[in-house]
């Protein structure tokens, strides 16, 4: 009975494997297409599942930073106008500089007496070289139209937003290592040239010198100072960024009635409009990852 | 058995990347078609100039290649122009009496610009393809379309891994079907191990390959000085070159390992089996890899592998040749020391011998045989039915395959009217073996 059973027993196939040495397996061609085949695939495997209310406060830092942009602009027109003169513009300067120190030494807490200290030297070299160049950059463009400057200068500005890094700060608050992006560093850079375009176009000297601390103040320490706060507690970032808003809604509309629509129009964008489209276009999203990608290293280069 | 004799097949090679040049196609192109004219069949390769090797040569065994006056433009590449290339082929298929069109590689454009014109000009296509590509960054997403195209109305397609069929079919849309897993193979006769294993107690740790990112030259910055920290008597010998040979320089000055660390700077093919006898372990830190040709040649001189387990790298050896590691430089480091520990039961001859029948040219040979019997019996399909399935590649991207097709299909019908099939001369095939039989009984 036993050898029969065993003769009767249907030879049985190897199971596939999935090598490539030792030629072809037996009972299986060369294209067989196993079940396993594509296990390894993984379909949206970065995807984040995003909240709208969420979204919305993350994008508070962006309509931070238009309102800010918008105050310097506010303040470039009313100097050009000779609505504000440069004693006051210096007061502007001064209470600037004072109220980011206070700021900075609230939101460091190790911030220690001989950081201040460099700071408060840098800050004076820094101004006694702007005050030594503002003649330069009175008559810097004496030779260009007009229209040419106000055109340059939106652009610039426009460029400035555009690649402005909305998470970080390009001046680093102490103890960061990574060092800015190339975009973030042309963007600084638009807003420094667009502001000595500005400065060019003032009557006096001290005009130039006031209007160009301010503008490199904004540009250069905002960044700074919002990201400070805004790692020190968010709820006092939104409450800052509120309030800032709220003011700088309120000077465009006594200056200019369509230009404060046309704000208000972009902060709701930007905070309303935008996060939905970003949640609503987050369905299209098709990424594979699979064994076939290159690895990730784990560690940094440094080179 | 009822069963048809085996056809002969007349096969052209097509590929940018041949001899002189030298990697893991050309040697596969090459390797192939030795074995292939072995089997009875014809093949003829083209490829574009390079240097002064322009026009026709022999090499061995007969082996025709037409050295096309086509300049390379970028990476041995040459410049695509869709319908440049396109008299020259006919012509070369014509006057050798082409029956398959084999096309090697992803990025030749030769090989595209060929396997377009065969298909419109009713051959049969195959296509190999030798590497990975991901889907995410801008040079992946556009050449995984002009694969879409070239490969939408392809007969057969062979990968060299299953890990690279997987992705062959993800980025061409082919039917899993038509793709078949061949791999590479590797000359045992030129990577035999020495005579003697080099004895001591010393354990040297051999790297050769291209020092480059894709490479996994970092990993390696990080996992030479910890292994000499553990284990003193370790010395690594590391054959290549490329941008980051000066980390690795780097790397030995800051940890003092200019005894122990040789770095010996590209190393010609010729030299490389020299290299690898003069090490017991074969490290390579890729991060990205479709088959490993250089795991085969190490494995066939007798060396034990430490590999990251990366794309196809699993497939390529049994478990007790290779040591897998994740890309990490700890895990890298713990299978470098779990390799040292199986050293002494590793005797290079045995594993020689056990490489002589896992990878074989010959056995590469038979199935792509079989491959070619498979596209032989393909139905021959008009130009309205692959509009069709060109037309299925995209939206917009359909419809510019499909007017390029028939531009190309009418462009070909102008050569027709303007050079005859008729008028081009066929070449006589050449029996050299004849030849040299008659010689043999001449001398007897």
């Amino acid at each position: 009975m036993n050898p029969s059973l065993v003769n009767n027993s249907s030879p049985t196939h190897p199971r596939w494997r999935k090598v490539a040495y030792g030629g072809m397996q037996p009972g299986y061609d060369d294209n067989h297409t196993d079940e396993s085949f594509l296990e390894g695939m993984v379909m949206n495997a970065s995807v984040v599942k995003r909240d709208m209310l969420k979204v919305m406060l993350d994008s508070v830092s962006i309509s931070e930073y238009l309102c800010i942009v918008a105050l310097v602009v506010l303040v470039w027109t009313c100097t050009l106008a000779s609505t504000i003169d440069e004693n006051s513009l210096l007061l502007i300067d001064v209470g600037l500089l004072v109220s980011g120190f206070l700021i900075l030494l609230f939101t460091q807490e190790m911030l220690s007496l001989s950081l201040l200290f460099h700071y408060f030297l840098n800050i004076s070299f820094f101004i006694t070289v702007l005050y030594v160049l503002a003649p330069i950059y009175q008559t810097l463009t004496r030779s260009i139209s007009s229209d040419s400057i106000w055109a340059v200068a939106a652009s610039l500005l426009i460029l400035h937003l555009f690649l402005h890094d909305y998470s970080e700060s390009t001046v680093k608050a102490p103890g960061v290592l990574k060092n800015p992006a190339l975009t973030s560093c042309i963007s600084v850079n638009a807003s420094v040239v667009a502001s000595v375009f500005i400065a060019s176009r003032l009557p006096s000297r001290l005009h130039v010198f006031a209007i160009m601390l301010f503008s490199l103040q904004v540009f250069l320490f905002a960044p700074l100072v919002t990201y400070c706060i805004k790692k020190y507690s968010f709820r006092l970032h939104l409450c800052f960024s509120i309030s800032l808003m709220a003011m700088t809604l309120s000077f465009v509309y006594t200056l200019h009635r369509l230009l404060f629509v046309l704000l208000l129009s972009l902060l709701v964008f930007v905070n309303v409009v935008c996060p939905y489209w970003l949640i609503r276009i987050q369905e299209y999203k098709f990424e594979i990852n699979g064994p076939w990608d290159e690895a990730k290293l784990c560690f940094d280069i440094t080179d | 058995m009822g069963d048809s004799p085996p056809q002969k097949h007349r096969i052209l090679m097509v590929s940018d990347f041949y001899y002189p040049n030298f990697g893991g196609v050309e040697n596969h192109a090459y390797y192939l078609s030795q074995c292939l004219l072995k089997l009875g069949h014809k093949v003829v390769v083209v490829t574009h100039a390079y240097g002064n090797r322009s026009g026709v040569r022999y090499m061995t065994g007969s082996l025709k290649v037409y050295y096309v006056p086509w300049r390379p433009f970028c990476n041995q590449s040459t410049f695509p122009t869709l319908y440049g290339i396109l008299p020259i082929i006919r012509t070369i298929l014509i006057r050798e009496r082409i029956t398959v069109v084999h096309g090697h590689q992803t990025f030749s454009t030769l090989c595209h610009d060929a396997l377009l014109h065969a298909r419109i000009m009713g051959y049969k296509v195959v296509f190999t393809d030798h590497s990975l590509h991901g889907f995410g960054d801008v040079g992946s997403i556009h050449m995984n379309k002009v694969m879409q195209f070239t490969l939408a109305d392809v007969s057969q397609a062979i990968c060299v891994s299953h890990t690279s069929k997987e992705n062959t079919v993800l980025r061409s849309g082919l039917a899993p079907e038509k793709v078949f897993v061949i791999p590479n193979a590797v000359d045992t006769a030129m990577f035999k191990p020495a005579l003697e294993r080099p004895g001591g107690l010393e354990i040297v740790v051999v790297v050769i390959s291209r020092l480059v990112y894709r490479k996994g030259a970092d990993l390696l910055v990080e996992v030479i000085p910890e292994v000499c920290r553990l284990h003193p008597n370790v010395r690594f010998i590391i054959g290549g070159d490329g941008p980051k040979r000066v980390r690795l320089e780097e790397m030995r000055e800051k940890h003092s390992l200019f005894d122990r660390v040789e770095l010996l700077g590209a190393v010609p093919h010729a030299q490389v089996r020299s290299v690898l006898i003069s090490g017991h372990i074969f490290l390579t830190c890729s991060l990205t890899e479709a088959f490993c040709m250089a795991i085969l040649e190490a494995a066939s001189c007798g060396l034990l592998t430490v590999s990251t387990r990366v794309g196809g790298v699993p497939e390529v050896l049994p478990d007790d040749m290779i040591v897998l590691a994740e890309p990490d430089p700890g895990d890298i480091v713990q299978a470098i020391q779990k390799a040292i520990y199986m050293l002494p039961e590793i005797d290079p001859q045995v594993m020689h011998n056990r490489m002589r029948e896992l990878y074989n040219w010959r056995d590469v040979a038979k199935r792509t045989e079989i491959v070619y019997d498979r596209a032989s019996k393909c139905p021959n399909q008009s130009l309205l039915e692959s509009l069709s399935r060109y037309l299925s590649c995209g939206a917009w991207a359909g419809k510019l395959f499909s007017l390029v097709m028939i531009l190309g299909f009418l462009f070909w019908h102008l050569l027709e009217l303007w050079q005859p099939a008729d008028d081009i001369e066929e070449v006589p095939d050449v029996i050299f073996s004849h030849n040299c039989d008659e010689e043999m009984l001449q001398k007897s």
